[in-house]
Formats: C-alpha cells, sequence, structure tokens
C-alpha cells in the first residue's frame, strides 16, 4: 500500500501559496516547505513501557527560504490561517531585514547568483505492508513485552532486556515558483538492547533493524534475541585490545560505519566550500581499492533515508563517489552547489522546519564483490572479525579515522578461537585503510536505527552498509 | 490553543495530564570565513500532552501514560482524536501507579540575563562581533562559524493545578578555526552562555586559535602505552558524567547502578570493594538549568556528591516516587569543587596532555572514557612535544580512587569545576 498525502497540508496549500506569492513580490526568490510529520516511540523494559510521539520527529511547520538581493535568508514557523497570510509576510520582512544589518568589521553578506528554478512536478509515496496504525498499540506493546521478558530470563547476569519500536510517517511539499512536489514516506526500526553485569561493570549487546516500511520490520527482531542476550554475557568477560595493526574482517554494520563516518562525511561538498574537506583535493584519484565502489542517494537503496525530493526541492539522486577506487564526486544540497558552480545531488537535509538544510547522507553503501564470508575468515592468520559498530566521528579535514566497536572476535590460522576483546577504538588514515581492503563478500546488508549530526547536532535519519570487508587496521 | 486543549481534555473525561507549551523565537547566522553565508529567523510553538490513565491489572494499580502533539490550527475534532488515542495508548502502558506532581505554588518567572537587554538580532550581532574581534591573526583564522540567540516562553500546565513557567535567553553555537602551515588542520570548538560573555568568547577564540597553530606543527602520534593522562576544558565536565549517570533514579530503580546514599561511591573498584582515595575527592552539586520541569518539579540546587560520598539520587517523578525519594528533576548543569594541584603542578612529572579529541566519549554503563587524540602536549621530563593521532582508553572505575583536579576552574553554561585533571596510567593507543 502507499502512504497517503497529508489532509493538513492539503487543507493549507492555498493559503501557501498566497504567502508565497507574496513574498514573490518582494524577493527575487522565494520557496516553502511544509511538513506534516507524526511519529511513535513504543519502548519496553524490566523498568516499564513507554508509548510516545517523538518530539523530534513530529512536527506540522514551515521553512520560508528567500533570496533578497542575492542575500540568502530563512524564515521557520508554525501557524498560518488564510487571514494571518499578511502578518506572516510581515514578521518574515521584518525580522529578516532587523537581523545582519549590523556585521562585524570586515565581514559581509555573501551574493549569491540567480537561482535556479527549474519547473518540477513531483507526487510520489512511499509503499508499507502493515501501517503501524492498524496494527494496534496493545499489538505492538504485546511483541515488544514478549520479547523483553524472554531476554530477561534468559540468564541471571542479564540485567534488562530493551525493545523498541519506532516509525515516522511524513509528508511534505515543496513549493516554489516553478515546483510544485509532494512525496509522502513511511520508515519503521526497532532494536534489542540486553544488558548484562558482573560487579560493578556493566556490558550491553545492541541488535537493531529497519526498513522504508511499516510494522512489518519486526517480523525479525525476535530471532535476533538469543544472538543478543549471548554476546551481552561474552562481553563481561571481553579483554582489554592490545594495540596494534592487525588483518581485519568487519562485519557489515561496521563496513557501514566505515562508508559513513570515514569517508562519506568526507564527501559532504558544504566541508567543499568551507575548504574543511581531504577529498576536494582527491577527486579523479586513487582513494581505495579498486575493489571498491561507494554510492549515496535517497534512491540507492529502499531504506529509511529514501525520499522523492529534498529539503531544497532537488529531486532525490543515487550519486556513486567512489568508482573502483576512484574518487569520483561528492555529495551536494542546493546552496553549496551555487557556491561550487556544480547543480545539487538531493542531499540538502534539515534536521525540522526549524534548521538550516545542509549536505547530508542519505543511504550510503559499498557494493559487494565476490568473495565468501569462510573465504574471507581462513584468509586471516591472525586478526580479528570487528562486530556491533557503536560509534564514530567524522574527520574530513585529516581523514583520521575514530570508530568504536564493541567487539573483537579473535582469528587464528584462519578460525575463530573464541577469545573476545572490548571496547576497540579503530584509528588510522581513512584512505590507508581502504586501500588496504583486499577481499569484500558476495552479499551487502544495511540498516538505519540511529541518527546522523552534523558535527554534534542537526540530527537526521540515515542507512548505511555493505558486504563484509578484509582490511588491516589500526586497533586500540 | 492552550484552552482549547483544556477543553478537550475535560470532554474526554482525561483525570490526569500534564500540558508543555514551549514557543521559541530564534536568530542565527551562519558564516563561512568573513562572509555571512545564511540569516534565519524563528517563531515556533509546540504543545506537548501527556495523559494518564488509572487501571488495575493482576489485582495491582496501574498508571499507564502516553503522550502526543498538539499543533497550531487543528480543529477541535482533530484535538479530541489525537488525545483519545494517547488515551487508549496510555491503557496498554502497564507501570506500577504513582501520583503526579503536587500544586504547591503558581508562577511565572524571567531567568535574569543581560541578554533580555538587547533584541534577539542584536544579541547574535554582538556575538559575531566578540567571535570575529579575536579572529585577528594571519596564520591561523575562523573558518566558519555558527552563532544562535534563543529565547524561550515555557508554560507547565498539570491536572493537579500546576500553571507556571518561565522565560529564558540563550547565546550557543560553533566555531571551526584553520591554520594552513606547516600542515592543513582544524579545531572544532562550541560555546554556550547564558549571558552576553563576549569576554569568555574573546578568549576561547584565541585560545582556539594558539592551540591550531600548534596542531599544525605536531606531525607524530605518542607511542603506545601508559600515561600520566591530563585533559582539560569541556573533557573534564564529561567525566563527571559517570557519577551524575549512576545516581540517576532510572539507573538505580532498574538496577543499572548499585549507588547507595552514604556511600563512598568513588572509593569502590571494579569488583565492587572499597579501595583508599589517593587523589583528589570528588565534591559535585548539580544546578537547574530551568526553574521547574516538564512534570512540574520546582527545582534548586542539590548537593549529589561530597568529597566522594553520595549524598542523595536525583531525577523524575516516576522513578523518584517508587523509590521514596524526593523528585528533584533533571540537570543540566553541575558545579564541581576545584582540587588540590596547579595546573603547574601536574606538568610537573611527564605527561601527555590530550587539549583536544576528534570526539570524547565517557560510557556511564561500563566507566570507559576515551577518544582519539586530535592535539596533545608529551612532557618526556627534558622537552615539551605537540603529537596528534592514536588515542586514550582509559577507565574512570580504574583511575577514581587516584585523579587529581586542578586549583584552576573553568566556567560555562553547563559546568563550572575544575578547569583540568589528571589520572595516572591511562592506556594509550598510538604509533
Amino acid at each position: 500500500m502507499k502512504v497517503k498525502e497529508s489532509e493538513y497540508l492539503k487543507i493549507k496549500k492555498p493559503v501557501l501559496q498566497k504567502l508565497l506569492n507574496k513574498l514573490l513580490d518582494k524577493y527575487e526568490y522565494a520557496s516553502i516547505l511544509a511538513n506534516d510529520s507524526e511519529s511513535t516511540n513504543y519502548r519496553v523494559s524490566k523498568t516499564g513501557t513507554n508509548i510516545s510521539e517523538d518530539g523530534t520527529l513530529s512536527e506540522r511547520g514551515f521553512c520560508v527560504k528567500v533570496y533578497d538581493n542575492g542575500k540568502a535568508a530563512e524564515y521557520s514557523f508554525s501557524a498560518i490561517e488564510d487571514d494571518t497570510v499578511d502578518a506572516v509576510a510581515s514578521e518574515i520582512a521584518e525580522r529578516l531585514g532587523a537581523l545582519g544589518a549590523k556585521l562585524p568589521e570586515g565581514v559581509t553578506a555573501y551574493k549569491f547568483a540567480d537561482i535556479e528554478d527549474e519547473k518540477l512536478f513531483i507526487d510520489e509515496s512511499t509503499e508499507y505492508a502493515v501501517d503501524p496504525e492498524t496494527k494496534g498499540d496493545n499489538n505492538i506493546i504485546d511483541l515488544l513485552t514478549r520479547i523483553s521478558e524472554k531476554g530477561r530470563a534468559y540468564d541471571e547476569k542479564i540485567i534488562d532486556c530493551r525493545v523498541a519500536f519506532s516509525y515516522q510517517k511524513y509528508s511534505k511539499m515543496f513549493m516554489s515558483r516553478n515546483k510544485d512536489l509532494t512525496q509522502n514516506v513511511m520508515w519503521s526500526c526497532g532494536f534489542i538492547v540486553v544488558m548484562a553485569k558482573d560487579g560493578e561493570e556493566i556490558q550491553n549487546s545492541y541488535k537493531p533493524v529497519s526498513m522504508l516500511g511499516g510494522i512489518e520490520v519486526l517480523d525479525t527482531l525476535e530471532s535476533k534475541l538469543e544472538d543478543a542476550c549471548k554476546t551481552a554475557i561474552e562481553l563481561l568477560s571481553a579483554e582489554p585490545m592490545v594495540p596494534g595493526e592487525y588483518d581485519c574482517i568487519c562485519e557489515p554494520d561496521v563496513t557501514g560505519m566505515i562508508v559513513h563516518e570515514a569517508f562519506g562525511h568526507g564527501v559532504e561538498m558544504d566541508m567543499f566550500v568551507k575548504d574543511r574537506a581531504q577529498a576536494k583535493e582527491f577527486i579523479g584519484k586513487q582513494v581505495a581499492s579498486e575493489l571498491i565502489t561507494m554510492h549515496d542517494g535517497a534512491c540507492t537503496i529502499p531504506q529509511v533515508a529514501t525520499y522523492f525530493f529534498d529539503d531544497e526541492g532537488i529531486p532525490a539522486h543515487d550519486t556513486i563517489i567512489i568508482d573502483k577506487g576512484i574518487l569520483k564526486t561528492g555529495i551536494c544540497d542546493a546552496q553549496s552547489a551555487m557556491h561550487l558552480g556544480l547543480n545539487g545531488t538531493g542531499n540538502g537535509r534539515r534536521q525540522d522546519m526549524t534548521r538550516k538544510a545542509y549536505t547530508r547522507m542519505t543511504n550510503t553503501i559499498f557494493e559487494a564483490g565476490t568473495s565468501k564470508v569462510e573465504d574471507m575468515i581462513a584468509s586471516v592468520k591472525h586478526g580479528f572479525l570487528l562486530c556491533q559498530a557503536s560509534s564514530g566521528m567524522e574527520d574530513p579535514k585529516n581523514w583520521g579515522i575514530q570508530l568504536m566497536v564493541d567487539i573483537a572476535r579473535e582469528i587464528k590460522d584462519g578460525k575463530l578461537t573464541g577469545k573476545i576483546y572490548s571496547p576497540i577504538v579503530m584509528t588510522g588514515y581513512v584512505p590507508d585503510l581502504l586501500k588496504s581492503i583486499s577481499m569484500i563478500s558476495d552479499k551487502i546488508e544495511a540498516g538505519g536505527t540511529g541518527y546522523c549530526g552534523k558535527g554534534y547536532k542537526e540530527w537526521v535519519k540515515v542507512s548505511d552498509g555493505g558486504p563484509y570487508i578484509k582490511a588491516r587496521i589500526r586497533l586500540g | 490553543m492552550k484552552e482549547k486543549i483544556l477543553a478537550s481534555l475535560k470532554r474526554l473525561n482525561i483525570e490526569e495530564y500534564t500540558i508543555n507549551i514551549t514557543n521559541y523565537k530564534s536568530t542565527q547566522m551562519f558564516f563561512i570565513k568573513k562572509s555571512l553565508d545564511t540569516k534565519r529567523a524563528e517563531n515556533t510553538t509546540t504543545y506537548n500532552v501527556n495523559v494518564f490513565k488509572k487501571f488495575e491489572k493482576d489485582g495491582k494499580e496501574m498508571k499507564g501514560n502516553s503522550s502526543v502533539f498538539i499543533y497550531n490550527g487543528m480543529t477541535d475534532d482533530e484535538i479530541d482524536n489525537a488525545l483519545k488515542r494517547a488515551n487508549l495508548a496510555a491503557s496498554f502502558v502497564c507501570n506500577p501507579t504513582y501520583e503526579l506532581m503536587e500544586c504547591t505554588e503558581n508562577k511565572f518567572t524571567t531567568i535574569e540575563s543581560d541578554l533580555f537587554n538587547y533584541t534577539l538580532e542584536e544579541c547574535c550581532e554582538k556575538t559575531a562581533e566578540a567571535l570575529f574581534a579575536a579572529d585577528n591573526r594571519s596564520e591561523v583564522f575562523v573558518n566558519s562559524a555558527e552563532i544562535f540567540a534563543y529565547e524561550y516562553n515555557v508554560e507547565i500546565i498539570t491536572s493537579t493545578g500546576i500553571d507556571s513557567g518561565y522565560t529564558k535567553r540563550k547565546i550557543s553555537g560553533e566555531f571551526v578555526a584553520q591554520c594552513k602551515a606547516p600542515q592543513d588542520v582544524e579545531t572544532y570548538k562550541d560555546f554556550e552562555y547564558n549571558c552576553l560573555d563576549t569576554e569568555a568568547l574573546k578568549a576561547k577564540v584565541s585560545k582556539t586559535l594558539e592551540y591550531t597553530l600548534d596542531r599544525a606543527k605536531a606531525t607524530e602520534a605518542p607511542k603506545a602505552g601508559k600515561y600520566r593522562v591530563i585533559i582539560s576544558d569541556s573533557y573534564v565536565n564529561d567525566i563527571f558524567e559517570y557519577y551524575k549517570g549512576r545516581a540517576q533514579v532510572g539507573y538505580i530503580y532498574a538496577g543499572y547502578s548499585t549507588f547507595e546514599v552514604g556511600q563512598n561511591v568513588q572509593a569502590l573498584n571494579a569488583e565492587g570493594e572499597y579501595a583508599e582515595i589517593k587523589g583528589d575527592k570528588v565534591s559535585m552539586t548539580l544546578v537547574p538549568t530551568a526553574p521547574i520541569s516538564d512534570e512540574g518539579i520546582w527545582q534548586k540546587e542539590l548537593k549529589l556528591l561530597d568529597n566522594g560520598e553520595l549524598k542523595t539520587f536525583y531525577g523524575g517523578l516516576r522513578f523518584s516516587r517508587y523509590l521514596g525519594v524526593e523528585p528533584t528533576g533533571f540537570f543540566g548543569s553541575a558545579n564541581v569543587a576545584p582540587g588540590s594541584m596547579s595546573v603547574e603542578d601536574m606538568k610537573k612529572d611527564p605527561y601527555l596532555w590530550v587539549v583536544n579529541f576528534s570526539d570524547f566519549q565517557l560510557d556511564d554503563f561500563t566507566g570507559h572514557f576515551g577518544g582519539e587524540i586530535r592535539l596533545a602536549f608529551l612532557y618526556d621530563g627534558e622537552k615539551v612535544t605537540p603529537v596528534t593521532g592514536g588515542s586514550i582508553n582509559g577507565s574512570i572505575i580504574d583511575s577514581q580512587t587516584n585523579m587529581h583536579f586542578s586549583k584552576e576552574i573553568q566556567r560555562s553554561a553547563n559546568f563550572t569545576g575544575p578547569y583540568a585533571m589528571c589520572f595516572e596510567d591511562v592506556p594509550v593507543a598510538g604509533a
């Protein structure tokens, strides 16, 4: 079934058109992005149950963008009626006019050339099998409770088993002089976190599921419970890593974190504009093993960051960033594209209507290769299987790697020894790691239960993934 | 809209609820080098309604809750439907019953700040002026900056008679400093002030520019091994989050934390046994960043630790009620007493002083802390060398009985406490 359009936006469209016309009388360019989004989080743990609408994902709001004599400005608001259009238009003019009137000495406002506004019409919806609202809150909570209770009963060392499900259903409308775009999207995700305790130490293991769609995402969650329980208990006897450089096999979620954190952030082209990304100097050059082809795009794969147009009215792309080891291009929001004299790649995204659009990743992956996972493990003399990516931080400027994974499983003479190490910090230089990739498995897995920040804020939903990869990595 | 929500709650016979209404006004400026790239303004309002429902399950009294957002422009029917759905959802949330926050007094306050002497536009512009005033060197400069001036008008309404609120303003933002030679490097810093502290911001920008120059000269990573590690600035605040995390009622009720009031939690080792504290003892006071919480709890300063001894638990209503402790709400700021050593004393013996991480993290479950080193100063007993690369991987549980805090203090919107702290024998994955 297709996600339905928002009745609210349908009602508001004539009012917004009236506002847009007023703005176009005053400014050389004006657009309005409108969002009607609902989302619910369901959480079950030992400490209780929670059903709540998500404050960061639920919204009814509007964002106006104008270019005033070439100068970019935006205004966010949450209320407009037919009889308040004039008042809203006046407030926009007044507040944006007052800001930046007095700039520090030596600082000037940037003047953009005329913005392109090609004629475009989009009216699209994503598909789902079962709407969470139809499933019912009681049935969702019953399922999560069953999994949580089963997890808590697995072993006496397990102190809690948190199980969660979230979904977001949103409708966005983008209007400018020449664009009339509407999209309706739903994604869902869930996870299990098992917590085990020994003395003062607590360890946890995490198993996620996510998809573009509805509650059907939970069909596979329960099957991951036993593995989550075993891993949490195993982690209590993990040893600290002996720092050094090792042959490593990365599970797809760790590959995804390398794709996203280590490389993806470095090709966000707003960083090119600011002269903050080393990748700018490497376009057309080899940055990875020739086994590597990397994509990003809202239409690359159907996942949680799939959409039909971005928050600046640019249609979704599937951008090939690395082609057989050669860096081809980056990804770009519309305003950064204007700075660079390029076209936007459909990667201009806002956390919500009150935030600026930045260049952001969407669904970011490495393509699959030809190796079998068992052959990859068998090829390692002494190294580790890296599992359960936990966090990472970008460094576009220096391509330094800081990635955290929870588990390193020891491999000796091509076999897993059963010994595990935790926590693990992966460090090094991004191209060194990517060029060291010597084997890639024949299937990819991707997921997106988390959010991606720009620095330490601006959270948006993304997915990442890829195949198992074999690489030489410095661990600590 | 407030009246429409209250009327709907009455129509639907919803007896217990909290309503949180927040109006946000902001101005925002985004700079690339010395050019204003984009400016933004905002005027938005959110209405969040939390609906509670009492029921019985297996002979036990339960109280479920579910929260929902109501939007400007919603019709009475739309509001009724949203609240009906929340009320039904609350009946599936099987939490043991507890009482909502009682009303003791009602008032609306303004959190004093000199930011109210100016318009939000002026607050943004004066902050920009301070930031760029310090950007006055040729070899190192501000690459980009973002500045936000916010005003929040918050109203909390509950079915127990609370109708109170507050107005507050703040300045926040971030900037990136860049140095192109001898190698092209950058440093990220963020800031947040409750007043127009232009001198503090100028000092922060100057110091960051200086460190960025040092980083441009750093080429080597420290050798792998164990070091006497010094950290400073905001990373010090991050370390104390361990105690804050483990003392919250949610962790205590769930059994994630075994902290007990009256216990010297700083003296506990990994096995849960007591050890002698050889270093400085932690004395920590939690400071609220709002006078009243979303649940209607009037918030005041709270002594959390005194010389390592836990004085109280803290946190939200439900788990406080379950544990039978006074609900205190959550705290966005903390004061920590300074220590016994000056920074100069800390630097007498060999050290690795990390002044910039790519992303410093502390896990309050495991006690592990660390991150990749962007810039550190290594003193081997003879000379100080700037180093970059590698990572530290420490454990607060292993280190807490032998850590030292500086006499010098730092102040920001969310922390007042030692400027620096020092740990012995921290593992470093280096070259």
